[in-house]
């Protein structure tokens, strides 16, 4: 798996899921809102998405959607796309979608995911390559990870070949005897 | 995105490109007489004063800048021909192919080095500008036409720095339709059965095969 | 290879074969280049290639130091320089991008045959020398400090289905490219059955974008190229 060491898939598994326990469990502190280190069967706790996993594939307990996929969001979504600030519900919104959507065996997050970045991602475009930074920053704030990054893509593709225009001489070609070394990139 | 490939291996700076257009080659009117140069990259020369000479546009520009020869414009840098090209790409979403691949990197290159050897030149620099202007739009529409069924995307007509530009953009746009429209997410039965290769850069746009 | 005074002589020639000597070896050299930089995974050492581009630039500097002594005119000693730099570039920056790529994926590479084979003799050292070191790093850092299910560098836990720490470049990622012929017949990666809907095909120097995954062969074979 590429992902292990990845610092955004780290963060994306540290969101936090309601879970429902199958079971009983004992001897662990999960819940700091109860007093005794036990938890009943049927107990709904709030974990990291990488314990709930785990437990999860051990059948102890089973996994709730999470409320950044919940009805209100999705109609906000459905209504104007592009303007709903997916940031705030959850920084990783399509990350952690990916990876809840086996779990949770809802088969709409799917569809949803994409509908919201098809939309969206026109909204990126147009902005990307052209914006300038004034523009680009309240639109910014309302953008996922993922949204970021390929907004930062583009501006900073731009960025490099304006930089490349308006530069002179992009290194000096040895045109000095004995300069055995031309700077490498 | 998470676990995508580190994109910064794969790019190519601007600085590199130009690189890669200093090896086209150009006419030269040299005004010293040398022997020929058996390069690494090729044999090029005898010169002798007032022949013109083909050499790659990295040594064209060596001898201009110590006053050695003067560097012809390629054909396609004279403000008839650009006027022609900038109503060509004003008047039709498709890229024209009037253009060499290097177009860009060759202009900056020669504007910066060899100004005095183009007729016009400021005119002629304005020209490219708009005609870059007007193509990048044309790209930025057809990016739109991106969705989860984007498995291939031809380019047509681009030159070398215009798809530099918007490549690691596209790349990770492709990446994440790629991932958001995989059989994992989306069920079989309700996709749309429409999985057809898209293709874009291409007016009107086609299927590429059935 | 050498440079194309050698072939100066009228033989009649097949098209291949006039293809074939009238690329140079810095022609050949700037491709594999563009190729290594665009793949997300290291690609086959052109070692032929490279041993020749490195013979013609030993031999280009012995002629410039001795031009230099002798007093041929500066110009034209500062040009061979010049050309000389141009591809001790390319080569530089060919070995550089590969040895990016070892570091980034090094364990991967060790244990894959396939991507080893594909390494030179002096990168192959590299690695085992990288592998070891960072193992050892990880080891002493940390690894044997955690409870013994847990030690590997290679799996998170012993019960771990698969090694899931080592990271592996990603194919699946869109790479620019152009063929030199009309090719069909390319299967698209994309999960479901249905085999019409994935036969592509590629025009002639057009460009297009595509995933990795699907062109990898032809890549390997020569026939595309990657920008």
């Amino acid at each position: 798996m590429a992902s292990y060491y990845d610092i955004d898939d780290i963060l994306v598994e540290e969101e936090i899921v309601s879970v429902i326990f199958q079971k009983a469990a004992s001897g662990v502190g999960i819940d700091p809102s109860s007093e005794t280190d036990f938890i009943e069967a049927g107990s709904k706790v709030e974990l990291p998405f990488w314990l709930a996993h785990e437990l999860q594939l051990r059948q102890a307990v089973s996994v709730n959607v999470p409320p950044c996929f919940n009805q209100k969001t999705r109609l906000e979504i459905q209504a104007d796309c592009a303007c709903v600030d997916l940031r705030s519900r959850c920084p990783y919104f399509y990350e952690f979608g990916c990876k809840i959507a086996p779990i949770v065996g809802d088969r709409t997050i799917g569809f949803l995911l994409l509908s919201a970045f098809k939309n969206r991602y026109k909204e990126v475009l147009t902005k990307a390559h052209t914006a300038t930074i004034a523009v680009g920053s309240k639109f910014w704030t309302i953008l996922t990870k993922e949204e970021i990054n390929l907004y930062e893509t583009a501006q900073s593709a731009m960025a490099s070949f304006k930089k490349w225009r308006m530069g002179g001489a992009r290194f000096q070609i040895a045109s000095i005897l004995g300069r055995k070394r031309k700077p490498t990139e | 995105m998470a676990g995508q490939s580190d994109h910064e291996l794969s790019l190519f700076s601007a600085e590199e490109l130009e690189f890669i257009a200093e090896d086209e080659i150009v006419d030269i009117v040299p005004n010293l007489k040398m022997d020929p140069l058996c390069l690494i990259s090729g044999d090029f020369g005898p010169f002798t004063p007032q022949i013109v000479t083909q050499v790659p546009l990295w040594l064209a520009i060596a001898l201009k800048k110590r006053g050695k020869c003067s560097i012809c414009p390629p054909q396609w840098m004279t403000v008839e021909k650009l006027t022609q090209v900038l109503e060509v790409e004003r008047d039709s979403q498709e890229m024209s192919e009037h253009l060499p691949f290097h177009y860009v990197e060759i202009s900056r290159l020669l504007f910066d080095h060899a100004r005095d050897n183009i007729p016009d030149a400021y005119m002629v620099r304005s020209l490219i500008e708009d005609i870059r202007d007007v193509r990048f739009h044309k790209v930025e529409t057809d990016l739109e036409g991106f969705n989860g069924r984007t498995i291939a995307v031809k380019i047509k007509n681009l030159s070398a720095m215009e798809v530099n530009i918007v490549r690691p953009f596209i790349g990770r746009a492709l990446q994440a339709f790629y991932k958001h429209d995989s059989s994992e997410l989306i069920p079989d039965p309700e996709r749309a059965p429409d999985r057809r290769p898209q293709v874009a850069h291409n007016a009107p746009r086609r299927q590429l095969r059935r | 290879m050498g440079s194309r005074s050698a072939e100066g002589e009228q033989v009649p020639l097949t098209d291949e074969y006039d293809a074939l000597i009238s690329t140079t070896d810095v022609e050949l050299l700037k491709r594999a280049w563009r190729n290594e930089k665009a793949a997300p995974e290291i690609l086959r050492f052109e070692s032929d290639l490279i041993i020749r581009v490195r013979e013609q630039i030993e031999l280009m500097e012995e002629t410039v130091e001795e031009k230099s002594t002798v007093g041929t005119d500066p110009l034209s000693v500062s040009l061979y320089q010049m050309d000389l730099d141009r591809t001790l570039f390319l080569l530089r920056s060919y070995l550089r991008i590969r040895i990016q790529k070892i570091e980034k994926y090094m364990f991967h590479i060790r244990k894959t045959e396939e991507l080893w084979n594909r390494l030179s003799k002096d990168e192959k050292f590299f690695t085992e020398r990288c592998t070891d070191d960072l193992k050892k790093h990880l080891e002493e850092s940390v690894l044997s400090t955690l409870p013994e299910n847990y030690q590997s560098y290679e799996r998170q836990s012993v019960i771990s289905e698969e090694v899931d720490m080592v990271p592996e470049p990603r194919l699946d990622t869109f790479v620019l490219c152009r063929s030199k012929e009309y090719l069909t017949g390319i299967q698209l990666e994309d999960g479901p059955v249905d085999d019409r809907s994935k036969l592509f095909e590629m025009e002639p120097d057009v460009l297009y974008f595509i995933c990795y995954k699907s062109i990898k062969p032809l890549v390997e074979s020569g026939k595309i190229d990657l920008l």
